[in-house]
């Protein structure tokens, strides 16, 4: 073996080296990180003992209620996003033609843009006296202006406002690679617009809204800034109770404790979520072999 | 009678949709240019805010602070995320993909927390390297995915060829790989500079007091009251963003037209 073949050999099997730093970064800022909350939430004392009386202090009414009102948080903007993004997404995909890369442009911008200027945007049209308190007033729909702000309704506003790329986003990439002969085929033989869609297109569309559906589940529970900013401070979310914890307070192992007890519940949640979905994708695909 | 119904009804909703999706943004625009200080009342046309706006010096510090984590933590992941592609086993590359997607599939808050938790752990202070260690890792999330979808779609025979022509494996990486995948590295970048921008969570957590980034002025200024001069600096943004978008849809223009033509 000659020098060269040896050095091009040698060069062969280290090659891979380039491609550790990607992997050493992920594993010392993500995995040792979320070892280390493990680590916080069951280890107490200057003496480590293991003990699990942190969680044993965390089961009571006020962080059920919390943590519950994460989840409906959550699932109610899933499901809201949902609503609004798939007629969006079945148009993009299906209706739009030669004007679709428009339109996706047009979505892009407000995207792309901070999202704390979303929500300030929304300031001016929710306020007491904003612009759609104006409006009703003007067309006369309400006598007195309506407390769209520091509360729920706007919570729940911003929340869906924020989250419905990231259910557009899945809809509409597996509705493009919807078959529309499928559809010609159904209505050719008979079947209404209605029962096109229920037998068709939404079964086809499910692992799209299975994505999209956890995908916003997930981040929608974790929200922090949109509940701080609009809500009023009267309703603490679990973002808001661990960012409580970790700043406010300043007791790490509490506040590891509720992130992973709560982690653990969304874990749990948004595995039921995938079976559900899953088992409606599954049944649909049986069908239609 | 009925098609035509349902004909209507979709561009309707289309319509609304984004009639809502514009609607704060505009107005938001609208109402910097408000000379009164109440901000919703429409008093008269004034420059005045972008005035105060661009003497305000500690929304440049934040501006520059956020330029600087963006800058730094995109071409920290750029880098090692092209490495991993181009380098690493293919097998293993793609058991790895699920890491990446977990980063983006975890709340953000849950993220930062551990992170803040580690670093007081290690005694490590809070500042610009924690900050650029936590947006490394979101910009990574983002961009390993996306490069190693189109390094998939490569036309595997062009490196066949280069092989068979003698091209040694360093030659194939950067003569033929690399600037292949340049248009995924290239946009799946601006989006993890976007995001860096964009993150507040991180920033809320990791940054400490010495690297206030511009997300983080701009929620203070929200939450003590409503200021002409954030909307200003929103409109600012905004059109600064709406470059971006512009840049990343000419650049993927430009792809198209080159597809085309080969």
């Amino acid at each position: 073996m000659n020098k060269q073949s040896l050095r091009a050999t040698i060069a062969k099997e280290f090659t891979f080296l380039f491609s550790l730093p990607a992997l050493i970064w992920p594993l010392v800022f993500l995995c040792v990180p979320l070892a280390t909350i493990l680590y916080l939430s069951v280890v107490s004392g200057t003496v480590p003992i293991i003990s699990f009386h942190k969680y044993f202090q965390l089961i009571d009414w006020m962080h059920t209620r919390i943590i519950m009102r994460s989840l409906i948080l959550g699932f109610g903007t899933a499901v809201m996003c949902l609503v609004c993004a798939y007629p969006i997404a079945y148009f993009f995909a299906i209706k739009a033609g030669r004007f679709k890369n428009l339109f996706l442009f047009l979505l892009m911008i407000p995207m792309w843009t901070n999202f704390l200027i979303q929500v300030y945007g929304w300031f001016f049209l929710l306020e007491y006296n904003g612009l759609i308190n104006t409006f009703l007033l003007k067309v006369g729909l309400i006598n007195e202006p309506l407390y769209l702000m520091n509360n729920m309704v706007a919570v729940f506003i911003l929340m869906i406002y924020c989250y419905v790329p990231f259910m557009l986003m899945p809809l509409y990439t597996i509705l493009e690679k919807l078959n529309i002969h499928l559809l010609e085929a159904s209505s050719d033989l008979g079947a209404s617009p209605m029962q096109t869609f229920m037998r068709i297109t939404l079964p086809l569309s499910m692992p799209g809204i299975r994505t999209g559906t956890l995908l916003v589940f997930v981040l929608g529970f974790g929200e922090f800034a949109i509940p701080a900013l609009v809500g009023g401070g009267k309703y603490m979310m679990v973002g808001s109770l661990i960012s409580y914890y970790f700043l406010v307070v300043r007791d790490m192992g509490l506040g590891a404790a509720f992130t992973v007890l709560s982690g653990l519940v969304l874990i749990f949640f948004s595995f039921c979520i995938y079976l559900i979905l899953g088992v409606w994708c599954l049944r649909d695909t049986k069908e239609e072999i | 009678m009925q098609k035509k119904k349902s004909a209507y009804f979709l561009p309707f909703i289309v319509g609304l949709f984004y009639f809502f999706l514009y609607l704060p943004i505009v107005v938001l625009i609208i109402f910097s240019f408000n000379e009164d200080p109440f901000v919703f009342y429409w008093k008269g046309f004034s420059f005045k805010w972008y005035m105060k706006l661009f003497q305000a010096g500690e929304v440049w510090d934040a501006f520059k602070n956020s330029l600087i984590v963006a800058v730094t933590s995109t071409s920290l992941s750029i880098v090692m995320g092209t490495l991993l592609v181009v380098y690493g086993a293919k097998r293993q590359l793609a058991n790895l993909q699920s890491l990446f997607y977990s980063i983006l599939a975890m709340p953000e808050i849950v993220l930062a927390v551990s992170m803040l938790s580690f670093f007081s752990f290690m005694g490590v202070s809070l500042g610009f390297s924690t900050l650029i260690a936590g947006h490394t890792l979101l910009g990574l999330g983002y961009i390993v995915p996306i490069i190693y979808i189109r390094f998939n779609e490569l036309d595997k025979r062009l490196v066949e060829a280069a092989y068979d022509l003698g091209a040694t494996p360093e030659q194939v990486i950067y003569t033929i790989i690399i600037p292949l995948l340049r248009p995924a590295i290239f946009s799946s970048g601006l989006l993890a500079f976007v995001i860096s921008l964009d993150d507040f969570v991180f920033s809320f957590f990791c940054a400490g007091g010495t690297a206030q980034t511009l997300p983080i002025y701009i929620f203070a200024m929200i939450k003590t009251g409503v200021s002409p001069v954030i909307a200003a600096l929103s409109s600012v943004l905004l059109v600064l963003s709406s470059a971006i978008v512009m840049m990343a849809a000419l650049l993927q223009i430009k792809r198209i037209g080159k597809g085309a033509t080969r």
